[in-house]
């Protein structure tokens, strides 16, 4: 395990060592990546939804090295008990990158729903709240990505959706994801590489949708522990005793293999009811994008 | 012929789209030929892109296509190597490379080893081939030409050396995987190809030429670095990885001589000793003798003895052993 360090020498983040990658070999091909993607659908432009965590900074900066930042529209969605931290640090990004921005506050759209269409619940709790608005700022996004002209980027990160810490339809929803086979310390790591400010990367994740709340206290575990976990459980494929004997306790392996295999549904496409000759994703099988369905061919 | 100048075509293919990648291969064999190339070597499926799943059947050719009678009359005075996706007359599929010389088609290989594993699924769509040939050349010595999985097969370039070729050449969509900081070049997969490559070249002392393609299908990014490799096992010349480019490579062919004088590992090849142990393997394999390294008792086609239990033979007779 390294410390790695901010400018002011200060450590920032424990980077596990089997987990450190070559940054500048994954910057060439998330750029090659990103770029492929949106010319293979007939776009210049992306948009994302910029939280001011590390995860959205950090793909804002990958788009912006990619495709130029004057092509990237980040979109600020906070909701009334957001933090203002976030807001101040998402704002610090679209600055640093000169990116264009918009702020969209999704409190009327939640409020509104949660008073009205369910009037007799008012008190919602807080992870149906959560998950609702996630979906709000999914629906944001894509109205944007019509007006803007641009492709959604994802930016949800390898760790959280193998532990299904993620919304169905909601923060994981994208045309394509630059850093959803980077575990959080890679995230950090990366980030720290390409000059995200490291107020952001300093700071412990949340998902900032109630006042307090950081992923690491929610689930009971620390992001080196977790992806250096999930790195050997699952990319190197090893079992319950090899578990151990790196050092691992046992009750935190059951306790991840729960929450990966509980969350397998999240990360793949919903089945469809084989009926017919030829089914979507069974048996009729096509790139996502072939000649003639690009939307501006170049 | 004492020096080859190789060019790499390290391009990046449309996905499914034909015409766009025809038009592109004949602009770089017209650049290459200005350059001086005597070879062009173009990366697998160059003209089709490689993650085609379905569309495979829409971008296949037949090798009487004009598309590509096409291609083979831009060669005069040129060998260029070119991959597709073929249709033969009884309708199957293959990943295909033709070696194109002086206005035609001097040899097809069918991609013979198909990856269905891990992130590959080529068997689904592809049928493979079923014959190694080394061909003579225009170049002055024989060439062998492999296709990506093929080379991770170390019968392929063995036979390809001891059937006459040279020139080893491997058209490639490698996909990219692997960024652990600890690779030599940052990348696990360049890192794992560059060790192949060297030893190849060295074992068979020939020339190895490596293309590999760049540019995104999908969630796959492929990562380039073509190489051209002596036959001492020395690289002459390494791509950047990820970036497209037509790359110009001077080979001395009198080094092919020396190495082997040297070196003579191919003139003491035993290409009999391994006909007569693959020819017992396989028969072991089939059930038609007993497995060399099975436990005692097992019977004939299997290699773990059954318990006490089973009075009756379930394999193909019943076992030797005692």
């Amino acid at each position: 395990m390294s410390a790695i360090a901010g400018a002011d020498g200060a450590a920032m983040f424990d980077l596990p060592d089997e987990l450190a990658i070559d940054t500048d070999v994954a910057r060439q091909v998330i750029g090659q990546f990103i770029r492929g993607q949106l010319r293979q659908a007939g776009f210049e432009r992306a948009v994302l939804g910029l939280s001011g965590g590390i995860d959205s900074a950090l793909v804002a900066f990958l788009v912006a090295e990619a495709i130029g930042a004057d092509q990237l529209l980040c979109v600020l969605m906070p909701y009334r008990t957001s933090s203002d931290a976030s807001r101040t640090d998402a704002l610090v990004v679209v600055e640093q990158l000169g990116t264009a921005s918009e702020l969209v506050d999704i409190s009327p759209m939640v409020d509104g729903y949660f008073a009205t269409a369910l009037a007799s619940q008012p008190d919602a709790p807080p992870l149906r709240r959560g998950n609702f608005m996630a979906r709000q700022r999914m629906a944001v996004l894509y109205d944007r990505s019509a007006t803007w002209g641009g492709l959604v980027v994802g930016t949800g990160n390898k760790t959280e959706s193998l532990i299904g810490y993620t919304t169905l339809f909601g923060d994981s929803a994208c045309a394509f994801n630059p850093i959803g086979d980077l575990y959080k310390s890679q995230v950090r790591q990366l980030a720290a590489a390409i000059g995200v400010p490291d107020q952001i990367i300093r700071k412990a994740p949340s998902a900032d949708l109630w006042p307090g709340q950081t992923d690491e206290s929610e689930a009971d575990f620390s992001y080196p522990v977790l992806d250096r976990l999930l790195f050997w459980r699952i990319d190197k494929r090893r079992s319950d005793e090899e578990m151990v004997e790196l050092g691992f306790d046992p009750a935190l392996v059951a306790r991840v293999d729960r929450l990966i295999a509980t969350s397998e549904f999240k990360r793949q496409v919903p089945p469809i009811a084989k009926l017919g000759p030829r089914t979507a994703g069974v048996d009729y099988l096509y790139p996502r994008r072939r000649p003639g369905s690009a939307a501006q061919p170049r | 012929m004492q020096t080859l100048t190789v060019a790499l075509a390290q391009i990046a293919p449309r996905l499914g789209m034909f015409d766009a990648n025809l038009a592109r291969h004949h602009e770089l064999i017209e650049e290459a030929r200005v350059r001086g190339a005597d070879l062009v070597v173009f990366p697998e499926l160059g003209l089709t892109g490689y993650l085609l799943q379905d569309l495979a059947a829409e971008v296949a050719i037949r090798l009487d296509d004009p598309r590509l009678a096409g291609l083979a009359a831009a060669t005069e005075d040129l060998s260029v190597v070119v991959s597709f996706v073929e249709e033969s007359a009884d309708h199957r599929l293959f990943i295909a490379a033709a070696l194109l010389e002086d206005g035609r088609i001097r040899h097809v290989h069918r991609k013979l080893f198909l990856p269905t594993y891990g992130l590959f699924d080529e068997r689904r769509f592809f049928a493979a081939g079923d014959l190694l040939r080394a061909t003579p050349s225009r170049l002055g010595a024989g060439v062998g030409i492999a296709i990506c999985e093929d080379f991770w097969h170390l019968t392929v370039p063995q036979l390809l050396a001891l059937d006459g070729a040279q020139i080893l050449i491997n058209v490639s969509s490698s996909p990219g995987r692997d960024l652990a900081a600890t690779n030599e070049v940052g990348l696990g997969t360049a890192t794992s190809w560059r060790t192949l490559m060297r030893t190849y070249a060295q074992l068979t002392t020939s020339i190895v030429i490596f293309c590999n393609r760049v540019g995104v299908d999908e969630s796959i990014s492929f990562w380039g670095g073509s190489e051209v490799i002596a036959p001492s096992g020395r690289p002459l010349f390494g791509a950047p990885l990820f970036e497209e480019g037509l790359f110009t490579v001077e080979v001395p062919l009198a080094d092919l001589r020396r190495e082997r004088l040297s070196l003579p590992l191919l003139r003491d090849e035993r290409p009999e000793l391994q006909v007569r142990e693959l020819t017992r393997i396989v028969a072991e394999r089939a059930g038609l003798a007993q497995d060399s390294t099975a436990d005692d008792l097992a019977e004939t086609g299997l290699d773990v003895a059954l318990g006490d239990a089973v009075r009756e033979p379930i394999g193909f007779r019943r076992g030797g052993g005692k």
